[in-house]
């Protein structure tokens, strides 16, 4: 189980990585393809040579439409693939100051009552952007210049949001365990491994 | 006072139409309910989210009532668009009334079935504001122009400019550094925008407009439905056909004052005749039968919409015209 | 309970909450989740806002800034470029009594004008530097503390994340506030040099030398921090000059400093996954505190209390000097406890608008007119202006009065009242932005929880924590004179900001 679980969260973060990345390449595309077009259409291409100047801009040498809202869609998708590994890691910002002075009972039972709460926010979360896509969808709205339904990139979320949320039950699962046993499986850095 | 409204939209409160729009409904709306309704302002997407998700706020009751641009939903409501279409907007006034009317006879129950529908208008005049004269389509080749509207972006593609998406708010920065070499905006905008300080011409369109956008003030349906008859009949007395025309007319009214502004600077305003008009209109017919085919493929009857809205824009403007 | 005072109320549960230790992000989710449902009577209002808050707090353009911003440091050490900047620094200042200390500030300030973040710079430095200062005989408090205090220059010189989120909480303008951060940025690198320079008169024992590096070596090690210097001018400069958006411009950086490791063979399959592991891991924890905020803030404009406390503190009549000491104490009493980009997160909403309500005197009318009148005046005096109006004109601006329309007109300027108070109001926001972003990452290095000195200390197992509180204490000594000294000269901050 353990090995699935972390198998699916490197992997949905290297997947969000590599999202990440091509939304990096698609940006730099687009700045290339609005000063090449400044370029040709400036005086200077205008005069020396109109005719590869006009070809260019004939094949579509410009900035890539639609690049913001397919950078706004992917982004969406590449943050939700990343709360999975966030969440098995225990990666999230706390303040620990006055938990190092609890005992290790409280604090083990107090890890176990927040990773449990975080599951059920992770499993709400979902479940909302599952509504929220079937609006969308319902509502046939698009997006402004591409005109693609939103909805789809609702959905993509949703899959990394429904992986998340699993991951999180898992973590929940797994703090109960060490609260009733004793034993560390998750390190997180306010005791040690065991 | 017995019912709070919750006042939601995505400008700050000191702008025209918060200021000369919204708070004229709402102080109508407390002063007709004797004091019983009291509409609490939230400017600035003050109570979370981003502005295209306000619709889905006034439908599910995040917030009571809702002002927000239909175009900010692409999609959701095509026969809007209608008044949308490059060369259809004649003057505020007569189209956010044709838009009323069109809306209570053909979208209220349609489109609009989620919401209660307090005003329907239409802003002022748009058009372009450049670095270089436009005064010919052909003049736009090769410029790269933010674009309002989703019509008026496909018709920037087809006559060779380049259409660049960037926030209201960036255009000052992008106009200034040379990322944009030119905006759509109407009059009333460009003063905070500082636009006639940063571009020397304006190209203006006699008799029919560039484009206009669509906006709606919105009410959550079950929070209209709650309210006694006496409480109902308060907010309707500041909704509907007259509030309509008197929103869309004030923005309008706040375009003269910012004309000035450029005039006084001794910008460059180019006026194209309605001769001129025609030749623009013309190359905008392709953005026409996409429109129709579009709202054809939702099995809608375009042409008939089409139709109605020029009839009633023909109708109405004489009645408007100053 | 009325809505304001769940509002109130929501603020000790809040803390509450964070010292449980509770994640921050989902703390102040929970609490405006449940906030939400009492104000609103019910799971209505709150569950329809997640419908599509989680999404669009997430596919925002600005905010996608943050992962490039992360990923581009990461390949930057893929690049050599970390290990580059300390050896070109240490070849210069090594020799020197506290020299390799200095160095490593150096090629912290180096490698956060490359980086965004903080914690990537501390963590980055500190592996390459941290081992030559203990070779060399620096103590072990000594090392952990200056590397920790160097990695604040991350954030404080600019590309920097916390910015990027006060410019969008503030709705300010990304490109102005990093170039506001330079100045107040090398002042701090400065001043950390300043405070090594005490400490090591103070503790002669506590550092060693090394031998001077010949000079050829020296010229050869800095011809090593090109792309350094390259990356930062095409980002930070592009942005400035307008070639594209601030999210456009991370992505260049990124894109960038990855084929420059790539070339030099720093970017193999598996350094790539790791470094997409990593910055996964930090973008979203980042995100789920941008989320919880959103939420939180959504919440508490509800229940009307920004609006009350801003103007209860305008209707005590405070002078706007008292408000700003009061605000700027609160950061760094709060930062010994929290973390920087949360406290923003959380505390931006509330005090932003009490700062915007408060009147700094930052611009004055007259002053703007002079500057527009002289600008026209310079390129020769207006043919049509007759010698009477020049000459009132003149004793306008030599007396600091403001112009008149006429004398405007005559000019063919235009310097209007609205325009004196929205560059008063963006410089307020600026200025009061690079002092919020001074004083919480002091929080990052200021004894009991500073994510710093954590990670540094994690560094060297064989140094203990109080030593590194008891020599960072100078580093954090050096950061407070710095920040009175850019609140009493309002100028230093804004004075490379375009008129
Ligand atoms: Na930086
Ligand atoms: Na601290």
């Amino acid at each position: 189980m353990r090995k699935l679980m972390t198998g699916l969260a490197r992997t949905l973060a290297i997947i969000g990585g590599i999202v990440l990345s091509l939304l990096i390449l698609l940006t730099c595309a687009s700045i290339l393809g609005r000063l090449l077009n400044g370029f040709f259409h400036g005086d200077f291409m205008q005069s020396v040579a109109p005719g590869l100047a006009d070809w260019a801009i004939g094949i579509g040498i410009g900035p890539v439409n639609g690049d913001f809202e397919l950078v706004e869609a992917g982004v969406a998708f590449a943050i939700f693939c990343f709360l999975p590994l966030c969440q098995i890691t225990a990666g999230h910002a706390s303040v620990d100051i006055l938990a190092n002075s609890f005992s290790r009972r409280v604090n083990r039972i107090l890890r176990m009552l927040t990773e449990l709460t975080f599951a059920a926010v992770l499993v709400l979360i979902a479940w909302k952007l599952f509504d929220g896509m079937m609006s969308k969808r319902a509502y046939a709205e698009t997006t402004f210049l591409l005109q693609f339904p939103i909805w789809w990139a609702y959905a993509l979320s949703f899959v990394a949001a429904f992986a998340a949320a699993l991951v999180g039950i898992y973590m929940g699962a797994v703090r109960t365990y060490e609260c009733f046993t004793g034993r560390i499986l998750v390190w997180d850095g306010v005791e040690a491994t065991q | 006072q017995e019912v709070t409204l919750k006042l939601h939209q995505f400008l700050p409160a000191q702008a025209n139409v918060p200021k000369l729009v919204l708070d004229v409904w709402a102080d109508g709306v407390e002063k007709d309910s004797g004091g019983r309704i009291k509409v609490e302002r939230y400017p600035s997407m003050q109570l979370g989210g981003k502005p295209p998700e306000l619709m889905d706020q006034a439908i599910d009751g995040v917030a009571d009532v809702v002002w927000t641009v239909v175009g900010y939903t692409p999609g959701r409501f095509p026969s809007t668009e209608v008044f949308e279409l490059p060369f259809m907007m004649t003057n505020a006034r007569a189209v956010s009334h044709a838009y009323w009317e069109m809306f209570e006879k053909h979208m209220k129950d349609d489109e609009f079935k989620d919401v209660h529908i307090l005003g329907t208008w239409v802003h002022g005049p748009g058009m372009i504001h450049t670095a270089d004269p436009v005064e010919t389509p052909a003049d736009l080749q090769g410029m790269k122009i933010r674009g309002g509207s989703r019509s008026v972006n496909s018709l920037l593609t087809k006559l060779g400019a380049t259409p660049v998406g960037m926030p209201v708010p960036a255009v000052p920065e992008g106009l200034s550094k040379g990322v944009i070499d030119g905006t759509t905006i109407p009059w009333e905008v460009t003063t905070a925008l500082k636009v006639p300080e940063l571009v020397e011409n304006h190209t203006e369109f006699e008799g029919r407009a560039l484009y206009t956008l669509t906006f709606v003030l919105a009410m959550n349906k079950a929070k209209y439905e709650s309210l006694p008859d006496d409480l109902k009949a308060a907010v309707d007395k500041n909704s509907g056909l007259e509030f309509s025309v008197f929103a869309g007319g004030t923005q309008a009214d706040s375009d003269g004052p910012a004309r000035q502004v450029a005039e006084d600077l001794g910008n460059n305003i180019i006026t194209i005749d309605a001769a001129g008009v025609e030749e623009w209109r013309a190359l905008a017919q392709p953005i026409y039968d996409e429109w129709l085919a579009d709202m054809e493929s939702k099995g809608k009857d375009g042409k008939a919409l089409l139709e109605e809205a020029q009839m009633l824009i023909e109708k109405y403007t004489p009645q408007y015209s100053n | 309970m009325s809505a304001l005072e769940i509002g109130i109320a929501s603020f000790p549960a809040l803390m509450v909450l964070i010292f449980l230790r509770v994640p921050i992000g989902l703390a102040m989710f929970l609490v405006g989740l449940l906030g939400l449902v009492l104000v609103t009577d019910g799971t209505q209002v709150a569950f329809a806002r997640l419908k599509n808050e989680t999404y669009t707090t997430f596919s925002s353009y600005s905010l996608t800034i943050v992962p490039m911003f992360l990923l581009m440091g990461h390949f930057a050490t893929l690049g050599g470029m970390s290990t580059a900047l300390f050896k070109a620094a240490e070849g210069w200042l090594g020799h020197r009594k506290g020299g390799i200390a200095m160095a490593s500030i150096g090629a912290c300030a180096g490698f956060g004008a490359i980086c965004g973040s903080s914690l990537a710079t501390a963590a980055t430095m500190g592996r390459v530097a941290l081992p030559e200062l203990r070779q060399y005989g620096y103590a072990g408090g000594f090392s952990t503390a200056t590397l920790a205090a160097g990695g604040t220059l991350g954030i404080l010189i600019p590309p920097s994340v916390v910015l990027v989120i006060y410019a969008i909480l503030t709705e300010q303008n990304i490109a102005k506030l990093f170039l506001a951060a330079f100045i107040p940025g090398i002042m701090a690198a400065l001043g950390y040099v300043i405070a090594i320079s005490v400490y090591v008169r103070l503790y002669p024992d506590s550092a060693g030398t090394r031998p001077p590096v010949p000079y050829a070596e020296r010229f050869a090690a800095l011809l090593q921090v090109w792309p350094v210097l390259l990356v930062f001018g095409l980002v930070v400069g592009g942005i400035y000059l307008g070639w594209f958006t601030p999210t456009e411009g991370a992505a260049v950086g990124a894109l960038g400093t990855g084929v420059i490791a790539w070339l030099n063979g720093g970017l193999t399959r598996a350094s790539l996954s790791e470094s997409f592991l990593v910055t996964a891991r930090s973008t979203a924890m980042i995100f789920f505190i941008v989320l919880g905020a959103a939420f939180y803030n959504g919440f508490l404009a509800l229940t009307q209390v920004p609006q009350e406390l801003s103007n209860f503190v305008v209707a005590q009549g405070y002078s706007p000097w008292v408000v700003l000491a009061l605000i700027l104490a609160f950061y760094l009493v709060f930062g010994c406890l929290m973390d920087s980009l949360s406290m923003i997160l959380l505390t931006i909403p509330i005090f932003f608008p009490v700062i915007s309500a408060m009147d700094f005197d930052l611009v004055s009318l007259a002053a703007m007119q002079a500057d527009a009148a002289m600008e026209v005046l310079k390129a020769g005096v207006p043919e049509a202006m007759s010698a009477e109006t020049l000459a009132g004109i003149k004793d306008a601006i030599a007396s600091g009065a403001e112009l008149t329309r006429e004398q405007m007109k005559e000019l063919g300027i235009r310097v209007t009242r609205g325009m004196a108070n929205r560059a008063e109001a963006e410089h307020v926001a600026i200025w009061f932005g690079i002092l919020v972003l001074i004083v919480v990452e002091v929080g990052l290095i200021t004894p009991p929880v500073g994510m710093n000195l954590f990670i540094i200390n994690a560094m060297d197992r064989t140094t203990r924590m109080a030593d590194t509180y008891k020599a960072v204490m100078f580093f954090v000594g050096s950061d407070i004179v710095r920040v009175i000294i850019l609140v009493a000269f309002p100028a230093i901050t804004l004075f490379l900001l375009p008129g």
